[in-house]
């Protein structure tokens, strides 16, 4: 008998681990592409946006691939933040890395591949903020926030309640440049949000200058003068330090609202002054940078400790997190609803578009994703974070502010 | 200088672009190696080399007008620009085919280099670069100023694939084709143009333009001819780039990228169409291997991180760039020259 129960015992071990082993073997790996910019104009402050996307899909690995037995691999490729190099360079990576998801960068990735990806079937997420021209149905490049009217509306709208009690609509000036059409779009979608809401806000005048000013105090005086209570600027922060030199010129304080990735530290440090942009906003549908101990920071701070994780905590950060948190939860998703072995483009992009992720979901790093054909960014769940600066830090003014209806333009 | 024994028995043979039985035989294997590139090469090689080809007919028209004329032209890319989008609204707004489009585009961006033309009559040197620079300004102005509805605005335009009868043009491979015969075509009417009196002409003036005047050479005819020739090249080129990417923005035609083509005919070699077509290889082919290098060599050694490696790579190209015209200023195309003429001679030195 002792000797019978050895045998079963001992075939039992081995058919057990013969059964392991091919699963061990049998890990599957998803590729994920990602486009960086380390030599164009965003070369600065690639490496903080690759740290939080790297970071991400490290913590994926470890904490949910290595549980449905999934690995994701990203290759990264630098395309200069030029349509040329982006238009040359994909081909080559639908070919040879077959990525089931793309994380893109901006305008030139969006330009280059726009037409081309819904032919080649696999979809692209961006960190950015959206713009008019890529506001068409039936996308395969997905936005993770609304556009930039949309984010600008929804701070409007906030001053206009909290800093004039709701008494008049908020006069509203914007600085930008018509270098480039993402930049002029800015101008042409606040205009469009200002016209369907005379009652929230007034357009005063849209300042076109270059693309880094030299002085703008002519220009600035004339808002000031028009009585402007905000002016925005969401292009790049020679353009934010410049406005503010022209507003200390003339001994004025307009508030400014800045994007993200202009935001307040690093047009504070651009202006040469730590504190420069105190009382000035940053505004964003996607965690902002302030040091309250908000789910997302708690998230990034994990990363840091487990993960290697060594970007600072700043909006570049917060983008790449936040992109490729919705990159690993989207094909999470695929790979419960159909399968590792099925996780393609096509799957990939038909979860980003049937499912909702929310805040919790995303780490508390957006406020929550819902795409639609309709629109390739997320409407019904877009929320602002508005931040200010006090002491050089940024600090947060108001969570979670809804955005409004923008017509399209 | 021809081969020894090589001698020119009548005016035609002289005339001859192609002189010995090698060259021939070299042109062949050259063609032939074209022809089949995209069955044994990779889809990235295939797209970069569609890439190239769009780019050597812009370098190829750039040539004309500042390799040959001596017009310097720093608006080249504008003018790729204009034939984008005149190609673009001739397809999007009048229905029109690809076959149509593609030379309309080229000779609207011809009237523009007409216009440009004219100033290059009256002024010459640093004044006439500031004019060109003007039209990459002018040409952003334009198109994000007019009603969108005609020009797209800051929208642009997106474009359906070229299609002739039912095939569609939608792949790298079958685009490789279109842009390898459009391409030839354009070189051999280069050279035929340059052998014409008008690109002795160009020579002329570009050599002496108050001697050329004196000899009897139109020399304000010439140099405006020599901007409508090479923006006509610019517009044909923006137009195969429209339907490449199949969308067409303002800010893919940058000053920046009017730099990149000098850069690339500089190198190739001034006042040489295979210079030309030598220079936007090298350069083309050096920024793709850098680019193709970068991530695998992130792959490779993990323990550097994939900022610095990216940002050498981008330093290396720059250097490449320093260096060669460091060593080689006029180009490779007289580094070539001089290694044939030395082959020839050999083992005698003059």
């Amino acid at each position: 008998m002792q000797r019978n129960t050895f045998l079963k015992l001992t075939a039992a071990l081995a058919s057990g681990l013969l059964l392991n082993a091919p699963a061990h073997a049998q890990s599957t790996t998803i590729n994920v592409a990602a486009f960086a910019d380390f030599a164009g104009p965003y070369a600065n402050v690639m490496s903080q946006m690759q740290g939080g996307r790297l970071a991400v899909i490290e913590w994926w690995n470890k904490e949910v691939g290595s549980k449905l037995n999934v690995q994701i691999v990203v290759k990264t490729f630098d395309t200069r933040y030029d349509v040329a190099q982006t238009a040359s360079l994909w081909p080559g990576i639908k070919a040879e890395v077959k990525p089931a998801i793309l994380l893109g960068l901006g305008g030139p990735d969006a330009a280059a591949l726009q037409q081309r990806l819904p032919e080649d079937k696999i979809p692209m997420v961006m960190a950015t903020a959206t713009y008019g021209f890529g506001w068409k149905p039936n996308q395969w490049a997905l936005n993770l926030r609304p556009t930039y009217a949309h984010e600008a509306g929804g701070f409007l709208e906030w001053f206009r309640t909290t800093k004039l009690d709701g008494k008049r609509p908020v006069k509203v000036a914007i600085i930008t440049s018509e270098a480039t059409p993402a930049y002029a779009d800015m101008a042409k979608g606040l205009q469009s949000y200002t016209k369907a809401n005379p009652d929230k806000a007034t357009f005063v005048e849209a300042i076109w200058t270059e693309v880094q000013p030299a002085d703008l105090t002519l220009a600035v005086r004339r808002l000031v003068n028009a009585g402007t209570d905000v002016i925005v600027i969401q292009t790049n922060t020679a353009q934010a330090v410049a406005t503010k030199r022209a507003l200390q010129a003339l001994g004025k304080n307009v508030p400014i609202m800045l994007s993200l990735h202009n935001g307040v530290v690093g047009s504070s440090k651009a202006l040469g002054d730590p504190n420069g942009f105190a009382g000035d906003f940053e505004v964003g549908a996607i965690a902002d940078a302030s040091e309250d101990d908000t789910t997302a920071r708690k998230f990034y701070s994990m990363l840091q400790e487990k993960h290697g994780l060594k970007s600072g905590w700043n909006a570049m950060t917060i983008m790449g997190l936040g992109q490729s948190v919705v990159a690993v939860r989207a094909i999470e998703a695929t790979i419960k609803a159909k399968g590792a072995g099925k996780v393609t483009g096509e799957a990939v992009r038909e979860t980003l578009m049937n499912s909702q992720f929310t805040s919790n979901d995303l780490m508390g790093i957006l406020p929550g994703v819902d795409f639609s054909n309709d629109t390739p960014f997320p409407t019904g769940t877009a929320k602002v974070n508005i931040a200010t600066m006090k002491d050089g830090k940024v600090v947060r003014a108001a969570a979670d502010v809804n955005v409004p209806v923008v017509p399209k333009w | 200088m021809d081969p020894s024994g090589i001698f020119s028995t009548s005016y035609a043979r002289d005339r001859a672009l192609i002189r010995t039985r090698a060259q021939w035989v070299t042109l062949g294997l050259f063609i032939a190696i074209l022809l089949f590139l995209p069955w044994f090469a990779s889809a990235r090689l295939v797209a970069v080399a569609n890439l190239m080809l769009v780019t050597s007919i812009v370098v190829v028209g750039l040539q004309i007008t500042t390799g040959y004329a001596g017009q310097i032209n720093l608006g080249q890319a504008a003018f790729m620009g204009v034939g984008a989008y005149a190609a673009s609204v001739v397809e999007v707004k009048a229905g029109l085919p690809f076959w149509v489009a593609v030379p309309v585009a080229g000779l609207v961006a011809a009237l523009a280099g007409w216009l440009f033309g004219m100033t290059a009559a009256r002024i010459k040197g640093f004044y006439l670069a500031l004019t060109t620079i003007a039209a990459q300004f002018i040409f952003h102005f334009i198109v994000l100023n007019l009603p969108s509805a005609w020009l797209g605005g800051v929208n642009g335009f997106s474009l359906e694939p070229a299609r002739m009868g039912t095939f569609l043009f939608n792949t790298d491979r079958s685009l490789y084709y279109l842009f390898l015969v459009v391409t030839m075509v354009m070189v051999i009417g280069a050279f035929g143009i340059l052998r014409s009196r008008h690109g002795r002409a160009f020579v002329a003036v570009r050599d002496d333009d108050v001697a050329a005047g004196m000899m009897g050479v139109d020399v304000a005819g010439a140099k405006s001819r020599a901007f409508v020739l090479g923006a006509f090249y610019a517009g044909i080129g923006g137009a195969l780039w429209a339907y490449q990417v199949r969308f067409v923005s303002v800010d893919q035609f940058t000053l920046f990228n009017s730099i990149w083509f000098i850069a690339m005919m500089i190198v190739g070699g001034l006042g040489s169409i295979v210079g030309a077509l030598i220079g936007t290889v090298l350069i083309r082919g050096v920024q793709e291997t850098i680019t193709s290098l970068g991530p695998d060599l992130v792959e490779r050694i993990p323990s550097l991180s994939s900022d610095l490696i990216f940002a050498s790579m981008n330093v290396f190209l720059g250097l490449i760039i320093t260096l060669f015209l460091l060593l080689e200023p006029k180009g490779l195309m007289h580094r070539w020259n001089i290694l044939k003429t030395n082959y020839r001679l050999w083992p005698f030195h003059h």
